[in-house]
């Protein structure tokens, strides 16, 4: 039996290379998986303890405000502490904006606690220096020697930049660095992360009273070090286990190919079989020879996979270590599991997939190796238990599903999903062919005779057309549930960024008057869909300090307004305060007293957030205020018109304001970064079950190449009886297109129906009234690069087709 | 020169060896109205070492016949006894070691494994049972080889040969393993009269040299006429067994029943 393993294997290599492929691709996934994750791991575990080397002990878990009274207290008892934690401000280079956020970070005060590394210029000596990270400082475009204007209005701060550093360690890193005397007036702004804590003297005494000073959690820092690196291990490994889940999704696919190959060279090599049969060979002999057939494949598959994943891997990561600060990406250090894992899964796959496949193969008596050629009929009908089962599990999943959006419980959605999807896959057979038929009148209406013929072959054997599809299926299915999720949750954004970002932009003074000319320049500046200038003055709040107090009036900023204008539109004894500047121990719901030019009113506070720095008052507030004086515009608040680049908007008026003094706030900038991280995340998804579409689309040109190769004779006879070869190719072309439209169509209805079940489950509960949302475009376009795809895919079996002459396909035996 | 073979069946009273042996052989296919009955009750005896001819008209019943001698197919009723063994007390994979160890076939086409070189194919069945290429089965190969003409061709694949060649080689393949019994089914039916006349040359010249039993299904007189003994059969019953007949015995034979059916 050697030899007939070895001569098939030989001659039907070729056959196998989609397989295969598909197998590489998933083992290949898991690999890559195992590298990056163990790369990140070693560059973030190894630099977390960087900023900490010098340090005795390290303050963890406090704001701004804390932290600054803790490096205060340092100072004042001649230890050291250093602030790590950053600061999001916009950034600008002799008067034009760089960037709307930079993270902005301090520098310790002593050289011990200094972790970042020097590469060019020189550490700031006094006020008024600052150093950037060498790579913000390449993608944002600074040199050593810029003079920079860091955050605006009031509490901007002009720099010079007098060096560049390495950050080394990915945790605390930060763009820009000034020194803490700097930072210290925007404390309160800073995200802290932690203070590295040097004690002049011995560490544990100050271990209590420190803690009972800052109210925050004070650690050893060999054990926050510690503690961490398990943090950042664990998170990782999460992060590793969603991707594994794709690479399982990928996997799936890549057995529903090989499952598919199998069936179809197993159903063409029926008569080799049936004459093994004949001429001696036992039905075991025959099953152990195709299952080591199906074992070799594995290995190879798999073997390859494992290489590719090893040079994607290392590939990946050279990449990320060019681009990406030093400490986030290390030396990739694979366990030997990681490999051996995905040598596994994908021999396993492969062997698991061959299984069914190779039991028919014993079905074969030796009888048929005596039927004429073409007797044999590779037709295989849809099993009666298949369908029951299909039927069963199909209504279960069902029952689940209703269960699911009944309770709001995530459990049965999950495991209904999975039934529903078996049971249609079950169904397949039954529930394809009549699609494809369905979808081929349509071709036949296109192309004539070819299209109705490719139609025709198509559904040839139901089983083998079920299966193809089914591949597909699996990614357009999910593809189209993640989008649409995706555009729904969308919604629930949209209503919260008009809660936290009422404004797109406004310009604020930062205490004279605006000119009046300002409205106009603003309104004719491009991407500005509408304007309001509101009045103000100065004034003071209790606990707060000087603000601009600017005047709300409902009709005047309904236009520039998202969502309800009540958000910004304060009662007539209220103050709307934004949340960041409210004094400590302050609270919505105070009393404070608001006083301009010695006149002063009790009002209450109110919290808000998204049109600058400005306190606001009703109109009637500030006339009793300002005792009915003529208020001049402190203010212009914009609506940017719908795809309004932020940063181009955002830069405009900043130079409109500058010159008068008038700060901006950009709240499209915030609404728009939202948005970009929700884009990040869907793309990221799609792009990881692109992998699962890419093996589909791979099996669905395999089927056909193997059906090409089958249907030889066929086409040769058509050909010879005046079919022409562009004919034959469109005929396949047909074929392929109507298979993963099909799927495609099938998918995004399941894939839509899956979607509502998980929005009914899990945004109604959190989001009142939540409504389907269709991404109609972009579903679009997932069908049209499934039809291309599959055309595509057809290109190598139709061109095969169309080469072989006629008298040399009527040939073949 | 001649070879015989030891023989199982050979009866120690010294009558005429029989290599197989068929008793109220019935094969119905299909059953109630749209039952075919193929073989009818279909009693033969064959002889060791002679060339049989099974002749009849289309659809009579030959190939069902074939089939069940050789193991291929269960018949309905009736045993088969092939080399002293009765096959239907055989399960499957008996049965198909059986096949390997007694039996030999040539087939009209689709004889021979297309991956295989000639030599892989002629060797098959040795492999298969595990049988290594010793002394005396290298020697049975090249003999074989030697006499079928095809030593210069041993490493092309079917695909590279003539059909004349290529049943030789399946012919060389149905001889290697010394089996009791060839079974031919229309062997010569997709070849033209030159290479007709090679291929039955050899299936004579391994009865008369190499002492084997070949039985022969064909439905040309030219093809039977190589034969020693013909069997004519129709409508699944057994009409003539004819030993060592005339042409014109035969065609008689054949034209009686066409007229009797
Ligand atoms: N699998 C089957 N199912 C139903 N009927 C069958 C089957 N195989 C053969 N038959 C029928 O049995 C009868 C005998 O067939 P068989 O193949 O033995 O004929 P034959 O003598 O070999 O004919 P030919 O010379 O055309 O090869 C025919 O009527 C045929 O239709
Ligand atoms: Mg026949």
């Amino acid at each position: 039996m050697r030899t007939v393993l070895l001569a098939s294997l030989r001659t039907h290599t070729r056959r196998y290379v989609a397989a295969a492929l598909a197998v590489a691709i998933g083992v290949a996934f898991v690999v890559t998986t195992g590298i990056l994750s163990s790369a990140t791991k070693d560059g973030m575990v190894s630099s977390v303890g960087v900023p900490y080397e010098n340090a005795d002990l390290v303050v963890s878990g406090l704001d701004g405000d804390q932290a600054a009274a803790v490096v205060e207290r340092a100072r004042e008892r001649g230890d050291h502490a250093s602030v790590l934690g950053w600061s999001l401000l916009p950034l600008a280079e002799d008067g034009r904006r760089v960037s709307d956020r930079v993270e902005v970070g301090a520098l310790a005060d002593g050289e011990a606690l200094r972790w970042q590394e020097l590469r060019d210029g020189t550490f700031p000596g006094q006020a008024g220096e600052a150093v950037a990270d060498v790579n913000a400082a390449k993608s944002l475009g600074l040199e050593v020697g810029d003079r920079l204007q860091v955050g605006t209005g009031a509490r901007a701060a002009d720099v010079t930049l007098v060096g560049l550093v390495d950050t080394p360690s990915a945790s605390v890193a930060a763009d820009l660095y000034l020194p803490w005397d700097a930072v210290a007036p925007i404390a309160r702004t800073l995200y802290v992360d932690s203070i590295a804590y040097d004690v002049a003297g011995p560490a544990d005494p100050q271990v209590r009273p420190l803690e009972r000073f800052s109210g925050a959690t004070v650690q050893a820092a060999d054990q926050f070090v510690v503690d961490r690196q398990a943090e950042i291990t664990k998170d990782v490994d999460i992060v590793a286990i969603v991707l594994l889940v794709f690479a399982t999704i990928a996997l799936f696919v890549a057995v529903l190919v090989i499952a598919n190959t199998f069936s179809i060279l197993f159903a063409q090599r029926a008569r080799d079989f049936a004459l093994l049969r004949c001429v001696g060979a036992t039905r075991r002999q025959v099953l152990r020879s195709v299952r080591i057939e199906g074992l070799v494949l594995g290995l190879v598959a798999a073997a390859t996979g494992v290489l590719a994943g090893t040079g994607t891997g290392h590939l990946l990561v050279a990449v990320a270590r060019d681009r990406f600060d030093e400490g986030t990406i290390g030396e990739p250090s694979p366990s030997a599991g990681w490999y051996l894992g995905g040598l596994l899964l994908g021999v396993v796959a492969t062997v698991a997939a061959s299984w069914f496949p190779t039991r028919r193969v014993v079905a074969v008596g030796p009888l048929e190796a005596l039927q004429p050629a073409g007797a044999v009929d590779p037709r295989t009908p849809a099993g009666v238990v298949r369908l029951a089962a299909g039927v069963l599990v199909l209504v279960a999943g069902v029952a689940a599903l209703v269960l699911a959006m009944a309770d709001h419980e995530v459990p049965p959605m999950l495991a209904g999903g999975a039934a529903t999807f078996t049971g249609v896959l079950l169904l397949g057979p039954v529930l394809v062919p009549p699609l494809v038929r369905l979808a081929g009148l349509v071709s036949g209406r296109l192309l004539g005779s070819p299209g109705r013929l490719a139609a025709a072959n198509a559904v040839r054997n139901p089983r083998r057309t079920a299966a193809t599809t089914a591949s597909l299926l699996v990614g357009v299915t999910l593809t189209t549930a993640v989008l649409t999720g995706m555009a729904t949750s969308r919604t629930a954004v949209d209503d919260e960024m008009d809660q936290s970002h009422p404004v797109d932009l406004t310009l604020t003074s930062t205490g004279a008057e605006l000119p009046a000319t300002l409205l106009d320049d603003v309104l004719a500046t491009d991407g500005v869909r509408a304007a309001a200038a509101l009045p103000g003055t100065t004034a003071r709040v209790s606990g707060i300090g000087e603000v601009q107090l600017l005047a709300a009036d409902r009709a005047a900023v309904d236009d520039v307004v998202h969502g309800e204008p009540a958000i910004v539109v304060p009662g007539p004894d209220q103050v709307l305060v934004p949340w960041d500047s409210l004094g400590a121990g302050q609270a919505g719901g105070d009393q404070v007293r608001v006083t301009v030019d010695g006149t002063a009113r009790t009002l209450t506070l109110r919290g808000g957030d998204g049109w600058g720095s400005a306190a606001v008052v009703a109109p009637e507030t500030l006339t009793a205020l300002t005792g009915g004086a003529a208020t001049g515009t402190r203010s212009v608040w914009v609506q940017a018109e719908d795809g309004a680049d932020p940063e181009d908007l955002g830069g405009d008026l900043d130079a409109l304001g500058a010159p008068a003094g008038a700060e901006l706030a950009n709240g499209l900038g915030e609404r728009a970064w939202v948005y970009l991280q929700l884009d990040v995340l869907t793309a990221s998804v799609v792009a990881l079950l692109g992998i699962a579409v890419v093996i589909a689309l791979i099996g669905i040109g395999n089927t056909l190449g193997l059906s090409v190769l089958e249907r030889g004779r066929e086409h040769a006879l058509l050909r010879a009886l005046g079919l022409t070869r562009r004919q034959l190719r469109s005929l396949l072309g047909a074929e392929a297109v109507l298979l993963s439209v099909t799927a495609t169509l099938l998918g995004t209805a399941l894939g839509i129906a899956y979607a509502w079940v998980g929005v009914r489950t899990m945004v109604e509960p959190a989001v009142e009234a939540a409504t389907l949302q269709l991404p109609v475009p972009q579903l679009v376009v997932v069908v049209l690069v499934a039809a291309v795809a599959g055309l595509l895919a057809c290109v190598l079996p139709a061109r095969r087709a169309a080469r072989t002459a006629p008298a040399a396909g009527l040939a073949l035996e | 020169m001649l070879e015989t073979l030891h023989d199982p069946s050979s009866s120690p009273t010294g009558g005429p060896r029989l290599a197989a042996t068929a008793r109220g052989l019935t094969r119905t296919y299909g059953r109630g109205d749209n039952a075919v009955h193929a073989l009818r009750g279909v009693d033969l005896d064959l002889p060791a070492g002679r060339f049989t001819a099974v002749m009849g008209a289309s659809g009579s019943g030959k190939s069902t016949l074939m089939h069940c001698l050789a193991g291929l197919d269960q018949p309905t009723y009736g045993t088969v006894t092939v080399a002293g063994t009765e096959l239907q007390s055989l399960d499957d994979t008996r049965l198909t070691v059986f096949r390997r160890e007694h039996l030999g076939f040539v087939f009209q086409s689709f004889n021979l494994l297309p991956m295989l070189t000639a030599r892989q194919n002629v060797l098959l069945p040795l492999e298969l049972a595990g049988r290594r290429l010793d002394g005396e089965t290298r020697e049975r190969f090249d003999r074989v080889v030697a006499v079928l003409g095809l030593a210069d061709r041993l490493d092309h694949r079917p695909g590279e040969l003539s059909g004349g060649q290529q049943q030789r080689v399946a012919i060389a393949r149905a001889l290697v393993t010394r089996p009791a019994l060839v079974f031919a089914d229309e062997p010569t039916g997709n070849l033209d009269s030159r290479s007709s006349a090679e291929v039955l040359g050899f299936l004579r010249r391994s009865v008369r040299e190499l002492g084997q039993t070949v039985v022969m299904v064909t439905h040309e007189l030219e093809a039977a006429s190589y034969a020693d003994d013909v069997v004519v059969i129709s409508d699944g019953r057994v009409r003539a067994h004819l030993v060592g007949p005339t042409p014109d015995a035969v065609l008689a034979a054949l034209r009686g029943q066409e007229i009797g059916a």
